[in-house]
């Protein structure tokens, strides 16, 4: 889906992140800049604590900036409040997260109804179960997510992620809890979806293997953007 | 979102919450309390009802009103348009003659209607046992209490004459509807058919009449024509309506209704707190579905519109739950006593059910809802970042939810702002003294002993370390513990009071009339029969005429010149100790010291009178005025069924005038024929029978005595709610805890350990704040409220804080059993 292919679908422009704590003002991220074409496949990388997933976060407008603009799908996210962030991310954002985030109350196919449902999808119980057979999952549909493998998890959400046929997805370490195999697996699967739905795809990883699947790389050290590619 | 999605979809996850069994505790709180509130609600109903018409029973009628003149026509035509049943009696009093004996009676003329509720009952014969009188005595005959055949020294079939009518006897009146309450003050009573008064020639303009109206119908019509009628009466008019009376029964109801409504409030409360224990849990599971939901781009908006209705219809379904549990409850409670209650037990109203539904519905918003209005402060970046929570909810909402919920709640249902204020400040005062308290045994816990062992360390570390949450645990399990000691200390004493009041060797027969010269006789056969007899006090008739100086008819108020204290002769006594069931208010007594002019006087009437300590009073006793000054005011238990008096003197003052004895024993009904041996040793002595009167009262005090048994299981119930919220709230950090111990290779034994260690300390702690709380509000409530005495309660002080440690200690150990049985894998991958 991509109403915005070749046109910047996220941007920022000098973006600030600052953290105070009780005894020092600590600068997560300062001056970060960049655009991204809808479209696109770019991971964001860098070290531990190089403020990989706040940037991830205030580009999906989770978060606030301390300073600077972000732009996504032409709204400014830094001048609304969070719910109107929010609904800018309805519809057009998907997400994918580490640790899953997967309900644990709720079977895998009711996990990918959640945003349909959401959405207001009248069919979502059905779009649910053709997403679910198409990351392979059809089998699982009434599983809890504590029945399923760390991979099958993963691909839950993965279905969940793509479920509105959002604009963008936007991935933290989707990997960093899965095996080399697993991982390269649910990789795939990211990069098969996104193919086939031509959707913008932002993701944070550690994972160098996931890493050379994108086709732009933005590293960030100590807080700045330091090289991109 | 459009709303009717939005509502499809929160019914949708309100379905899957449940079926996860997210939802159990919070609906098991409200059924708990809807269930507790119908069931005390249609139990009280009933049973309220049940109890005033047995008390109309013994008035005769819902209402009575009476006056020195007859009735205006207007007022009855208006009771009969308001669909009451009435009838109309007459009496006055004249003297009964037989040949050359007199005795002073009052006369009853009755029409055919009479009694409206209640029965008559009558003996063929002098201390035969007696039967329900259909009707009334027919023309020309006349029923007479047995004090008239004494005093007269005839049988059935005498004749008599009551002015210039002549009656047969043909009955001996043993009971009428209307006459509990001290009949030996009146002259003995003679039922005749308001067709023969005319006869009598009687009652003539200007006689000492006094024409009554009993009125008998629905509580909706009785307060329609009540209302109607208050604003017309006369000084001189008098109503009495069976529902306001503060008789010795009326006072017993009104103590039932208040523990009745102070238990299930009690309930109320205490499923209120689960409720919010439940919702905090509930709240935090949902906050990964809330940051998720508007990581997908719910507004705040949205998530609310998401979890209200979820709320509202969980609600309604529990409370609609609630209402059959409650319904169900109330019917198995009557079936099983049925034996108790009166054969036809009145329909519940439905105001129970509404009252139900409104209780659900409010404690949940009171409790619930603070905590759940978090969920749609969670922020959405929480997907990357779980440590991040909302701010907790301000205390002001939870307080002040909780509060108004309260409030509102014990204002629909005591309609009594003295027990409302006193229950609810207390509590408040006492949840923050307790907290505090709770927060400083804790720190005091540092300090036992450590070397005890690992488990025992390992508990009480556990329960430092989250001081909060042990602190909130402490003060919730205090509080059930609370609740449950409260009500059961109210309840034993409540019931010691009856039982004493009521025990079965109580007074059922009141001698009087007694000669001097026979009360040594009278006393030797008491003695010879086995017989327990009350005191035996001396009974002088006196008039009271002025007080300081002024005549009574000026000293006091207007609506009391016609009291019955100041229209008739009083019983007058003398003692030098203070009678058993009487009590000081103000003053000294004078055992010991030398006679002089004093008096005691009965607190209701000294208060009825504007008599004060100190006041001088003047009485004319046959003839001779007598001065007293008041040394004492006293309380008397007037239902003690023992010879009580509103005026008490000194030995020695009353010697010169002429004098009879009193006293009231108790008498198995097999051994009635005693009693007329009795009058034949003494033929002046006058029994009088109270047996029907005192039946009444028991079978009243039984079953407000089971309706109190039913309201203390709600009470457990629910305390027990909160007992199992509050270890559920804690279950999940235990989940983790203990998963995470068992991998660094703690064994099974010693985390169970741990945990019965951790809760018994818990359960101990509760109980001495439980301890703390109980004797303030027992205080409080005995003092201000239940009228009761009261005394330390120092058994609480052991037997809570024991209850609590295994009560909570056992609770802890089982609900945490699960906690071990799981595998230490499939927690921590939950996580």
């Amino acid at each position: 889906m991509s109403a915005y292919l070749n046109d910047v679908i996220v941007s920022t422009h000098n973006l600030c992140k600052r953290v105070v704590t009780s005894d020092a003002t600590l600068d997560i991220l300062s001056g970060v800049s960049l655009e991204i074409k809808a479209g696109e496949s770019v991971a964001i990388i860098g070290v531990s604590g190089s403020g990989k997933s706040t940037l991830l976060g205030l580009l999906a407008g989770l978060d606030s900036p301390t300073q600077g603009e972000v732009t996504l799908a032409g709204a400014r996210l830094d001048q609304l409040d969070e719910d109107g962030r929010a609904r800018v991310r309805a519809g057009r954002a998907g997400f994918v997260f580490q640790s899953f985030q997967l309900l644990p109350g709720l079977t895998a196919q009711e996990n990918v109804m959640l945003p349909l449902e959401l959405a207001g999808r009248a069919q979502a119980a059905d779009e649910a179960r053709d997403l679910l057979v198409r990351v392979g999952l059809g089998e699982r549909l009434t599983h809890y997510p504590r029945q399923l493998s760390g991979g099958e998890q993963q691909r839950v959400a993965i279905a969940r992620a793509f479920a509105v046929q959002p604009a963008i997805l936007f991935a933290d370490e989707p990997t960093g809890n899965l095996d080399t195999a697993t991982g390269a697996r649910v990789i795939d699967l990211l990069f098969d979806l996104n193919r086939e739905r031509h959707t913008t795809l932002v993701l944070v990883t550690h994972d160098e293997a996931l890493a050379a699947r994108c086709q732009r790389h933005l590293h960030l050290d100590g807080g700045r953007l330091v090289a991109r590619d | 979102m459009r709303l009717l999605n939005s509502m499809r979809f929160a019914m949708r996850l309100l379905r899957r919450d449940w079926r996860a069994g997210e939802l159990r505790i919070l609906a098991a709180a409200v059924v708990i309390a809807v269930g507790s509130v119908t069931a005390i609600g249609f139990f009280s109903d009933r049973i309220n009802s049940a109890m005033t018409e047995q008390s109309a029973d013994l008035v005769g009628a819902d209402l009575r009103l009476a006056s020195p003149q007859p009735l205006p026509p207007d007022w009855l035509q208006t009771a009969a348009a308001d669909g009451l049943r009435q009838t109309q009696t007459l009496s006055f009093a004249s003297v009964v003659v037989h040949g050359d004996a007199l005795q002073l009676a009052s006369v009853l003329a009755v029409d055919p209607r009479y009694p409206l509720r209640g029965t008559v009952r009558t003996a063929p014969a002098l201390f035969a046992p007696s039967t329900a009188m259909r009707g009334i005595p027919a023309q020309g005959t006349a029923w007479v209490e047995p004090r008239v055949l004494q005093a007269l020294g005839i049988a059935i079939g005498a004749r008599i004459e009551i002015g210039t009518a002549q009656f047969t006897i043909t009955r001996v009146l043993t009971y009428e509807p209307g006459r509990a309450g001290g009949p030996f003050t009146f002259a003995p009573r003679v039922l005749i058919a308001q067709a023969d008064v005319a006869r009598t020639g009687v009652v003539q303009p200007g006689s000492r009449v006094t024409y009554s109206a009993l009125f008998a119908g629905t509580a909706a019509d009785l307060t329609r024509f009540k209302t109607w009628l208050t604003p017309r009466l006369e000084p001189n008019h008098r109503l009495l309506d069976v529902r306001d009376d503060k008789s010795n029964i009326g006072h017993a109801l009104e103590r039932v209704e208040r523990y009745l409504g102070l238990t299930s409030l009690l309930a109320v409360i205490l499923a209120g707190v689960a409720i919010a224990m439940a919702a905090q849990r509930y709240s935090e599971r949902h906050f990964d579905m809330s940051a998720l939901l508007r990581c997908h781009g719910a507004t705040q908006r949205d998530i609310l519109a998401l979890y209200l209705p979820q709320l509202l219809v969980l609600g309604l379904v529990a409370s609609a739950l609630g209402c059959a549990v409650g319904w169900i409850t109330q019917e198995a409670v009557f079936y099983v006593l049925r034996d108790l209650l009166p054969a036809v037990v009145p329909a519940p109203g439905v105001a129970p059910v509404a009252f139900g539904f409104l209780t659900g519905l409010i404690t949940l918003a009171g409790f619930a809802l603070p905590p759940l209005l978090r969920l749609k402060q969670v922020p959405p970046l929480r997907v990357l970042r779980r440590e991040l929570v909302p701010l907790p909810a301000a205390a002001w909402a939870v307080y002040g939810g909780a509060a108004t919920a309260v409030l509102l709640l014990m204002w629909r249902y005591t309609g009594n702002i003295t027990l409302t204020l006193a229950v609810l400040s207390g509590g408040v005062a006492a949840a923050i003294a307790l907290a505090v308290l709770a927060g400083a045994l804790l720190t005091l816990s540092r300090r036992l002993p450590q070397r005890v062992g690992v488990a025992w360390r390992f508990g009480l570390n556990n329960l430092l370390r989250r001081t909060r949450t042990s602190i909130g645990q402490i003060l919730a399990f205090g509080l059930a513990l609370m609740a449950m000691a409260v009500i059961v200390l109210l309840r034993t004493d409540l019931l010691s009071t009856w039982q004493t009041q009521l025990k079965a060797d109580t007074p059922n027969y009141f001698a009087f009339n007694i000669l001097p010269q026979d009360v040594p006789g009278t006393q030797r056969f008491f003695t010879a029969h086995g017989i327990q007899a009350s005191a035996i006090y001396p009974l002088v008739r006196g008039r009271l005429t002025a007080i300081n100086a002024a005549p009574v008819t000026q000293a006091v108020t207007k609506e009391e010149s016609d009291n019955d204290a100041l229209r008739r002769e009083l019983n007058l006594t003398w003692t030098d100790t203070v009678p058993p069931d009487n009590a000081l208010v103000q003053g000294a007594w004078w055992s010991g010291k030398p006679a002089k002019n004093s008096v005691s006087v009965e607190e209701r009437l000294a208060d009825k009178l504007g008599i004060k300590l100190g006041d001088a009073l003047t009485f004319m006793i046959a003839g001779e005025p007598l001065n007293a000054r008041v040394d004492s005011i006293r309380s008397v238990q007037w239902d003690s069924f023992h010879p009580n008096f509103y005026m008490i003197f000194p030995a020695g003052l009353l010697d010169q005038y002429p004098a009879t004895y009193l006293t009231s024993f108790y008498l198995p009904p097999e051994r009635r024929n005693l009693l007329t041996e009795m009058v034949h040793a003494f033929p002046a002595v006058t029994v009088l029978d109270m047996d029907q009167v005192l039946s009444q009262v028991r079978s009243i005090f039984a079953q407000a005595t089971s309706a109190i048994e039913l309201v203390l299981l709600f009470v457990l119930a629910a305390g027990f709610a909160v007992l199992y919220a509050a270890l559920a709230a804690s279950l999940d950090e235990r989940f983790h805890e203990g998963a995470l111990l068992r991998t660094l290779g703690a064994t099974r034994q010693q985390l169970r350990a741990a945990h019965l260690a951790e809760f018994v300390l818990i359960g101990v702690l509760a109980g001495l704040l439980a301890a703390i709380g109980t004797e303030l509000i027992a205080y409080l409530l005995y003092t201000r409220t239940f009228d009761l005495e009261y005394h330390f309660k120092w058994p609480v002080w052991i037997l809570t804080p024991i209850a609590g440690g295994i009560l909570i200690g056992l609770a802890g150990y089982l609900g945490t059993r699960r906690v071990v049985r799981r595998s230490p894998l499939a927690v921590l991958r939950e996580l």
